[in-house]
């Protein structure tokens, strides 16, 4: 049945698209991840470390709960389960375990869970888990077996199917072999549905042993090389404890297209948005008496006769010179179509050609796409070699989508490069960055200004040095994501005042007057006069302001009604200035929607104009 | 006070004398070309909406109306229209009522009516530049007794002149005098100058060289010439906003800078409005958006009984726009305060953000400062690094994070800022290597195939000096899309019932290949497309026709039902779906074909099922066969 709802899937799955095409090959995503957290409920779980540290129990549930907190902001269509095991109580949908107790069945997150695993949380919570749960006998083959009944009742098609055990026993069952059987039997059988499990042992006094049980339990590390079962407990739960508040982005293609480098000569290429910028979370709108969100219909009709208008029944316009020109819908579109979608080689350019200050948008990302055309991964990656090794650029026309217009961009190749875990942080393939075409030029007039001497460029050399640091793109966060982020978890979870958010785009003042010394004051003797106040307005401005007579002229908002017509008549209202005009709006009755000016003059031409 | 506008005014001042329509067999007559360089020059001022003003002179018509006429002086001069913005109706006098007349006039004296109707008309006015363009075949014996009282006269009011002529005007001494000059040849000489043309070629270059000793002559065009540089739109101009601020560096040493936006994606200044198709009016069209309610009513609710909310996970927490404003991230408003400084090599040009790039100066008159941001400049430059910064535009702007790159430049010096991204805005994807894939690595060969292709295409060409030129620079290339607007704009304005034009020769060939590099890299490309094979993968068609969905379906379907054959739900949507696709065909067959199903359904068996659905199927075909545009139309 998993087929059958993937097609008809749900039509509020509005996020999931407007990321465009999903990538094919290698990296179909489809479906949603999963995760189920199987924990431990044992008697040992809820030992208290030594010096007041919090039992396994405790700590699990807030390991599970900034998972869960994580998961809502990052993806919150992915489903999450919590399930006890080594209870006393049983509680399942199928009723047919003992022992094994759902706290969350398999679904979205919401923060009615969260509240609930926080209450897990502490000396109350384990209180609240002796009430409700109690410890009992052990059996992980029923647990698994209700686990994997958990990943059959889902109706939707699931791409990642992760299951964690969280214990600090090794030997569960305490050398039953009957159960023991059961559960390598039962695991076995998730294993074979595409269940990943895995281990998050806990500490216990005498050191936990993976090997005698829990080795046939678990799914072996992914890569070979890799000795998953060595990593220190404590890392990984640090890592599943580590807050992140940013959507997960999953990776598609926005657009797949042809890179044409001559007559027939096409490679097949995704491009991709390596860097977009993240918004807030868009609000929804819901009905004040029951909260529930609304929908909203837009809708074009007559003013006169009130009667619905259809698309051929409108058309778009523009007043150029006093003249009203109109075009049909189509006929707008089919204006900014100049070609088909593809990229167009044009020629190649040395690298330093391409200017920084050039930039109009954050650029993209192409890699070839071997399953449009075959051939493509190996052009592709000779361009690739050969661009890099002669450090060049190549200059291309491209048209990203149906009916664009075309705009120019510099495939700037990028080779690999993997760190010290040979983990790739960059990928290989051409990063794609827009230019500007002359219209996005703008011409300044550079003021001439004096340039400093070798003493003072010295002494700011000083200075930077001091505040030296190294520069990682993902080392500043939104604040202001960060802070409604934040919002949303306190009244959401019915917390007093949301989470502080550290500033990091702040300067740190303080330290950096303390790593500065005295070399400020030194820099300022160097270039300011003593009696220049860097912080005031120039000296010019103020003699105008002394000399100007006292009253500041204010800004005549009133213009004589002929005046104004004879403005409308000769198309020079332009001259006015906004508030002017929003006032002569005002004073014959004229109603405007928009506040640009061209709207206000437009509107008044259209009032005083006839 | 304000900073005075960068607003123009001048006048065409164009000879309609009978002249004018002389040429040689086969040439366009010299009052054509004028006539078509008055119209674009028009055109183009219509759609840059700019706030110059433009006056219409012509002479040598048969009529006088002109405010120097008197005593039988400056006759067949005619003020067409006076000094304001110019606009389409300015473009349709002049295709309807400029005409080739009978008279002539001494150009000399048209002049004269220009500068006394600029001189009146701008009494008051601020601008900062006034301009004369005159337009003529130089036919007439000009009185050059008043020459230098004229030029005194243009010097004093600022004024500046362009002449535009049926032919080319060189530089004496390039051109050796006399001999070459007006040698038949160039379009628009006919048979050489006439007297009166020489002479008049003569006052001309005094008069322009006496204005500007070392560019006048550069302010004449020939009518060609012009009508090609004309042939472009405007590109779309705005004046900078200076942003003043402080640049900090902690909290004692502010220096005082200004920003300007240097570059940034210009969108056109006008958007389209919707109007009725009948009455053109936009005010017969009202856009309304409604809410309803996700019940099977939609039943509406008022806008002021919603409130917003944001998703949590599954659930969605109501948060109104009053408390989001109270609880939001607040700053302290404008700054530009460096955080530290790191090495330029670790910022990435592909991690740009933003939408614009910011030049930052030395405040306005500030010399200190100058001196401050200089030795900022100079250091960063010298130790090749950047300033990373937060930048906040104004109170209500978001802050950011961003990059001051050193720039010094043979005139000026700068900071250039450029956004740099958040932690929320990168994706970390990773793609397969390329170079640890021996199926895709690419032979000696190949390799080398692709270098001379490099070679070949390369778009840099040493000019006479040696130097590097760049012959393609797409920041000197227009916006295409703007051009493309304003042809089809300015097409529908002046023909409104004929279909859209196609796009512009010269536009299209300005956004392909340079024909040197074109033909140059022929055979490389050749050696390439031998050496790369390229097979374009069969795709499963993306758009399927509904039959072929239907055909899928129903296979689909049975395999279903005969696997899960008590579930009912899924033989109700099986017949509904095969319902939908059938329905239109033939209506009350259908009916009696779900009647019928109805009742195979009723009964909980798989062989009743299979029967029904090769029922359908075979009803399917047969209204395929039927009603094949029906069909394939769903």
């Amino acid at each position: 049945m998993a087929e059958w709802n993937a097609y008809y899937r749900n039509e509020d799955d509005e996020e999931e698209q407007e990321e465009g095409e999903q990538s094919g090959g290698d990296y179909k995503i489809t479906g949603r991840d999963s995760l189920v957290f199987l924990v431990d409920a044992s008697k040992e779980m809820f030992i208290k470390g030594e010096d007041g540290q919090p039992s396994n129990f405790d700590m699990t549930m807030q390991v599970v709960r900034s998972v869960y907190a994580s998961k809502i902001i990052s993806s919150h269509r992915d489903l999450m389960a919590l399930v006890f095991y080594g209870t006393e109580q049983s509680k399942d949908p199928s009723k047919s375990f003992k022992h094994v107790y759902v706290y969350h069945d398999l679904d979205e997150p919401g923060a009615k869970r969260v509240q609930e695993v926080d209450a897990l949380r502490g000396g109350k919570g384990a209180q609240l888990a002796a009430e409700t749960m109690g410890s009992g006998e052990t059996s992980l083959g029923d647990a698994l077996w209700c686990c994997a009944n958990l990943y059959s009742d889902i109706k939707l098609r699931l791409s990642h199917k992760r299951l964690m055990i969280f214990t600090c026993r090794d030997k569960p069952h305490e050398g039953d072999s009957v159960k023991d059987r059961q559960a390598r039997t039962k695991s076995g059988d998730l294993k074979e549905t595409g269940v990943i499990i895995d281990l998050m042992h806990l500490m216990k006094p005498d050191g936990f042993d993976v090997a005698p049980f829990f080795r046939d339990i678990i799914s072996p590390p992914e890569d070979e090389s890799e000795l998953g079962l060595q990593l220190e407990p404590c890392d990984k739960l640090e890592d599943l404890q580590k807050r992140v508040r940013a959507k997960e982005q999953k990776k598609r293609a926005q657009a797949r297209l042809h890179l044409c480098l001559g007559e027939g000569i096409n490679v097949a290429v995704g491009i991709y948005a390596t860097a977009v910028t993240a918004r807030k979370p868009a609000p929804i709108r819901l009905y004040r008496e029951t909260n529930e969100p609304v929908r909203s219909k837009t809708r074009t009709f007559h003013t006169q006769t009130g009667s619905l208008l259809l698309p051929s029944e409108i058309k778009k316009s523009q007043v150029y010179g006093k003249k009203q020109i109109v075009m049909e819908k189509d006929e707008v579109d089919a204006i900014k179509k100049f070609e088909d979608p593809g990229m167009f080689l044009i020629g190649f350019k040395p690298m330093e050609r391409l200017k920084r200050h050039h930039h109009i948008r954050p650029a993209a990302f192409i890699y070839p796409e071997e399953d449009e055309v075959k051939g493509s991964a190996c052009l592709f990656s000779a361009l690739l070699t050969k661009c890099h090794e002669r450090n060049v650029f190549a200059l291309c026309r491209c048209v990203s989508r149906r009916n664009y217009p075309p705009r120019f961009v510099a495939l700037v190749p990028q080779k690999e490069e993997v760190d010290e875990g040979k983990v790739q942080i960059s990928p290989s393939g051409f990063h794609v960055i827009y230019l500007p075409y002359a219209d996005d030029m703008r011409t300044l007039d550079p003021p001439q200004c004096p340039t400093a001497s070798q003493r003072q460029v010295d002494k700011m050399k000083e200075i930077v040095s001091k505040l030296r640091f190294k520069y990682r793109s993902d080392a500043f966060e939104n604040p202001v994501i960060q802070q409604q982020y934040r919002n949303l978890e306190a009244l959401a979870l019915d917390m007093m005042a949301p989470e502080d958010t550290e500033d990091l785009i702040m300067p740190k003042v303080d330290q950096m007057d303390q790593r500065l010394g005295p070399l400020v004051q030194e820099f300022k003797d160097l270039v300011y006069p003593a009696d220049y106040n860097p912080e005031g307005k120039p000296a010019a401005k103020r003699k105008t302001a002394d000399t100007g007579g006292g009253a500041e002229k204010k800004p005549k908002v009133e213009v004589p009604e002929d005046e104004l017509r004879a403005h409308v008549q000769n198309g020079t209202l332009g001259k006015l200035t906004v508030p002017v005009l929003k006032e002569a709006c005002k004073k014959f009755g004229v109603h405007t929607t928009g506040t640009k000016k061209q709207e206000l003059i437009d509107a008044l031409v259209d009032q005083l104009g006839q | 006070s304000r900073r005075s506008h960068n607003r123009s005014a001048s006048v065409l001042c164009m000879d309609v004398g009978f002249s004018m329509s002389n040429s040689a067999p086969g040439e366009e007559p010299p009052f054509e070309l004028a006539k078509k360089v008055i119209q674009k020059f028009v055109q183009r001022q219509v759609f840059a909406e700019t706030k110059d003003e433009l006056a219409l002179v012509l002479f040598g018509t048969d009529s006088t109306k002109n405010s120097l006429d008197q005593d039988g002086q400056y006759q067949n001069i005619t003020v067409h229209r006076n000094l304001m913005i110019p606009d389409f109706e300015l473009l349709e006098e002049i295709e309807h009522q400029v005409h080739p007349e009978s008279h002539q006039a001494d150009w000399l004296d048209a002049l004269v009516v220009c500068m006394d109707l600029l001189q009146t008309e701008t009494k008051g006015k601020k601008c900062d530049r006034l301009n004369i363009s005159l337009l003529t075949d130089l036919n007439t014996r000009a009185s050059s007794e008043q020459i230098d009282v004229i030029i005194e006269n243009l010097k004093q009011a600022g004024i500046t002149l362009q002449f535009f002529l049926p032919f080319p005007v060189e530089d004496d001494e390039e051109s050796g005098r006399d001999a070459d000059r007006g040698s038949p040849g160039h379009p628009g000489m006919g048979k050489g100058l006439s007297e009166e043309q020489k002479s008049s070629v003569d006052i001309v270059k005094h008069i322009m060289l006496n204005l500007d000793e070392e560019n006048g002559l550069d302010e004449i065009y020939s009518f060609r010439n012009a009508i090609e540089q004309l042939c472009m739109f405007k590109r779309i101009e705005r004046r900078p906003m200076a942003w003043p601020c402080q640049l900090t560096i902690g909290s004692c040493l502010p220096i005082r800078i200004v920003g300007y936006k240097a570059v940034t994606e210009e969108k056109l200044k006008k958007s389209w409005t919707t109007v009725d198709a009948q009455s053109n009016k936009k005010d017969d069209v009202k856009r309304e958006t409604v809410y309803c309610l996700d019940d099977d009513n939609e039943t509406e609710v008022e806008k002021d009984d919603t409130i917003q909310g944001f998703r949590y996970g599954s659930d969605i927490v109501p948060f109104s726009k009053v408390d989001q404003e109270q609880m939001k991230y607040k700053h302290d408003g404008k700054c530009f305060a460096v955080l530290g400084f790191a090495k330029q090599h670790t910022v990435r040009r592909h991690q740009f953000m933003g939408t614009q790039v910011i030049k930052v100066f030395s405040g306005k008159d500030d010399e200190h400062a100058g001196v401050a941001l200089s030795a900022l400049i100079r250091a960063l430059d010298e130790l090749n690094m950047v300033a990373i910064v937060r930048y906040a535009y104004d109170r209500r702007s978001n802050p950011q994070v961003g990059a001051a790159f050193p720039c010094i430049k043979k005139d000026h010096e700068c900071l250039i800022y450029v956004q740099l991204p958040f932690m929320e805005d990168l994706r970390q994807f990773t793609f397969p290597s390329l170079e640890n894939n021996k199926k895709f690595t690419p032979s000696d060969t190949q390799l080398s195939a692709v270098d001379s292709l490099i070679d070949s295409m390369m778009l840099l060409e040493e000019d006479d000096n040696g130097d590097q030129k760049d012959m393609f620079k797409v920041h000197h290339i227009p916006n295409p899309a703007f051009q493309r607007h304003f042809q089809c704009l300015h097409h529908r304005a002046v023909s409104p019932s004929t279909p859209l034009p196609p796009m512009e020769p010269w536009l299209k060939a300005a956004l392909e290949c340079p024909d040197v590099i074109a033909e140059r890299c022929q055979g490389p490309l050749e050696e390439v497309k031998r050496k790369f094979p390229l097979t374009e993968v069969e795709k499963k068609k993306k758009l399927k026709t509904s039959a072929q969905i239907f055909e899928g379906e129903m296979h689909s379907f049975s395999i279903c039902i005969v696997k899960h054959h008590d579930s009912c739900s899924a033989l109700v949507n099986c017949v509904s779906l095969c319902l939908v696709v059938v329905t239109p065909v033939s209506f009350p067959v259908c009916q009696q074909l779900t009647r019928r199903l109805e009742q195979l359904l009723s009964n909980k068996n798989t062989a009743y099922f299979m029967k029904s659905i090769t029922c359908i199927q075979a009803f399917r075909e047969q209204s395929v066969k039927v009603n094949k545009h029906s069909l394939s139309f769903i």
